[in-house]
């Protein structure tokens, strides 16, 4: 009798746990399917037969199971999910940063091509050099001040870590004004979405950095390039790249004054070109014109680069990079509006092109002759200037932004040089201060309101909006960004380099800049084997004069 | 004279200086951040009056004095602009007065770097 009881109690014993363990196992239907999709799914045996088609690699069998006792579940399929969103935007990111890396060739190659060939030397290292000095200072602090308090971007899982946005009160509004987390990405900001963001900002923040080279090539010292630029990384870039991108004030326009989406610069026509530029004509300002440039009646004497096949190919490494430039500040390519990216690509495209059309056509009309350099300076022009709307507008927009920047672009090279008697070897001021405010300013007037990044832009709900379409406040934002560009960034930099001038000196020698900056500043030329051509007799002589 | 060792010097220590002062200010080392941000510091104030001490080495340049008081002016306009676009908008809610604070203190700012900065960079330019 008590072994009968026994051995009931221990069936029943047995029978409440195998269906508590069916129960746990299969708790929801879409599990029990689940669960059932992988008795189906390949086996080893099938996988060891070779799968030339691609139909069996890539099934359920590759979720990951967090309970292995309880088997897959949906929840399983939900965490890979997102994973995958994650790592897709992971990779559109760093691949795109990459090519935007790979313009340092490219600016190296216009520049140093649109110098004389007794500089050249100098001038590929300056955009060599750069590279190192923006991100050793950008790793320091730079990251830090810019980024810092940026924490809320979904697409690259979060970045929850960057929390930490100084801010100020004005006018009953909080203000942010810099970041305070992420120096040497060190503590929690040492993240896998950090470093992404970090690699992908950094290498935007080397384009302004590398645009100021340019315009004092020919006659900057190097080692006071050197500090300038790690000062210009550490600092100036960061500050506006965290008022506008970084959760700053001037994206906070939107929500604390109402003034549409805030500033919007999608790409950075005026985070990273317009910077550039406008800090490119603080330095020029400094430094003076080149010996030759200007004659005592004011007239400017054209100094011809050595390069222009360097010139238009160095433009084309341009135009390949600005494919990671806009398209890839999506910072993604998986939900949140990020399929717009072949919009995006688009835009960049059209417009490189008829700013290259703006240009070509103005100088072939008025000078006769479809002139190389300021081609390639269009083609920038065109792609500068679409930075900012590349990601809110049309591509009848596009064309338009591009259009005019081609044309803007020889205005202003003439304007700079001829009027304010500013000496710019490339036409970095032009090209990249001019047009990339114009680019700012084009926001605020062809934005056509179809974009839906998440459904919102700087914490205001909608859509980015010009003037054309209906909201005039959108483009009393970009006028705001504008004027912090030109009178803080500006003021800025001059300030810097001001205090450069005082302790290290900005200028080579005349020596030096007579003889080229190669030997006495690298200690080598860029073309040992090659026999130079005199320079013109106009320049001659203006050596000599500075010489005597 | 270009290029130098000195100048190879210094620049090392501006970079050291730079990197202790930025380690200190982050808070590395726990109790002794604030020695290594001092020392940091201190590397770039050693770094900084060697380059001013071989400045003179450099020789005679083509850019002669620029007019500092006027350099100022510029920069004070500069940045009045700046202030003009800033607090217009809180003076106004109108989109139409924020847009005419916004054009005016451009404006403002354009002056100053179109006309007051240049002329005062080129008033003893080399080619005059």
């Amino acid at each position: 009798m008590k072994m009968t009881r026994r051995i009931a109690v221990m069936c029943a014993l047995g029978l409440c746990l195998s269906a508590g363990r069916i129960a746990h196992a299969a708790s929801t239907p879409a599990d029990a399917e689940l669960q059932t999709g992988l008795t189906k799914a390949p086996t080893t045996a099938d996988l060891q037969k070779g799968d030339p088609g691609g139909s069996i690699t890539g099934t359920i069998n590759d979720v990951p199971i967090g309970d292995t006792k309880a088997g897959i579940t949906s929840v399983d399929v939900a965490n890979q999910v997102g994973q995958n969103k994650v790592a897709v935007n992971f990779v559109w990111t760093l691949v795109t940063g990459f090519l935007v890396m790979f313009m340092q060739a490219g600016f190296a190659m216009v520049e140093a091509g649109l110098c004389r060939v007794k500089n050249a030397n100098h001038t590929y290292m300056m955009n060599f050099m750069v590279y190192a000095c923006g991100l050793f200072a950008y790793w320091v602090i730079g990251f830090c001040i810019q980024m810092g308090g940026a924490a809320g971007n979904g697409n690259l899982g979060g970045l929850q870590s960057l929390v930490g946005e100084h801010t100020l009160s004005f006018f009953g509004q909080s203000w942010g004004i810099f970041g305070q987390s992420g120096m040497f990405l060190a503590g929690h900001t040492y993240d896998v979405g950090v470093m992404v963001i970090f690699l992908f900002e950094m290498v935007f923040m080397d384009t302004a950095l590398t645009i100021v080279t340019g315009a004092c090539a020919e006659r900057w010292k190097f080692a006071t390039f050197f500090v300038s630029s790690v000062l210009m990384g550490a600092f100036t870039y960061p500050l506006y790249g965290n008022w506008a991108w970084g959760g700053g004030w001037l994206s906070q326009l939107g929500v604390n004054a109402g003034l549409g989406k805030g500033y919007c610069d999608f790409a950075g026509s005026g985070v990273v070109h317009a910077v550039g530029g406008l800090s490119a004509l603080a330095c020029s300002l400094i430094l003076g014109p080149r010996i030759g440039k200007f004659n005592k009646d004011g007239s400017s004497n054209a100094i011809i680069g050595h390069d222009i096949s360097a010139v238009l190919i160095g433009c084309f490494i341009l135009a390949f990079g600005w494919f990671g430039f806009n398209p890839g500040s999506t910072l993604g390519a998986s939900a949140a509006g990020c399929l717009r990216i072949g919009s995006i690509a688009v835009n960049t495209m059209l417009a490189g092109c008829t700013g290259t059309f703006g240009a070509v056509l103005y100088m072939w009309s008025l000078k006769g002759k479809p002139d190389a350099s300021m081609s390639g300076n269009g083609l920038l022009a065109g792609l500068v200037a679409i930075t900012a709307p590349s990601g809110f507008v049309s591509t009848a927009g596009a064309a338009i932004i591009g259009l005019v920047a081609g044309v803007l672009v020889c205005l202003s090279v003439t304007f700079i040089e001829n009027v304010m008697k500013v000496d710019d070897p490339v036409g970095a001021i032009s090209v990249h201060g001019t047009c990339g405010l114009w680019g700012v300013i084009s926001v605020g007037l062809l934005a056509d309101g179809t974009s839906n990044y998440g459904g919102s832009w700087n914490g205001v709900t909608g859509s980015v909006t010009g003037l054309f379409y209906g909201d005039s406040s959108q483009l009393v934002a970009q006028l705001i960004g504008c004027a912090t560009l030109i009178g803080i960034v500006f003021s800025l930099t001059f300030v810097i380099n001001w205090v450069l001038e005082i302790l290290m000196g900005q200028r080579v020698s005349i020596e030096t800049e007579v003889a080229g900056l190669d030997i006495p500043e690298m200690g080598q030329l860029g073309y040992p084997e090659f026999v130079f051509k005199p320079e013109p007799e106009i320049l001659l002589a203006a050596n000599e004069a500075a010489l005597a | 004279m270009a290029a130098n060792k000195q100048q190879g010097s210094s620049i090392t220590l501006f970079l050291l200086g730079f990197t202790a002062a930025g380690a200190g200010y982050a808070g590395f080392g726990g109790g002794i951040s604030k020695a290594i941000l001092a020392v940091g510091l201190l590397l770039l104030a050693f770094a900084f009056w060697r380059f001013f001490s071989i400045k003179p080495l450099e020789g005679k340049v083509a850019l002669k004095s620029q007019p500092a008081v006027v350099k100022l002016a510029g920069l004070a306009i500069n940045i009045a602009g700046w202030l003009i676009v800033v607090f217009s908008v809180h003076i106004t809610k109108s989109v139409g007065g924020r847009m005419a604070g916004a054009i005016l203190g451009i404006l403002v700012s354009l002056l100053s770097l179109v006309v007051v900065l240049p002329s005062a960079c080129n008033k003893n330019a080399i080619w005059k």
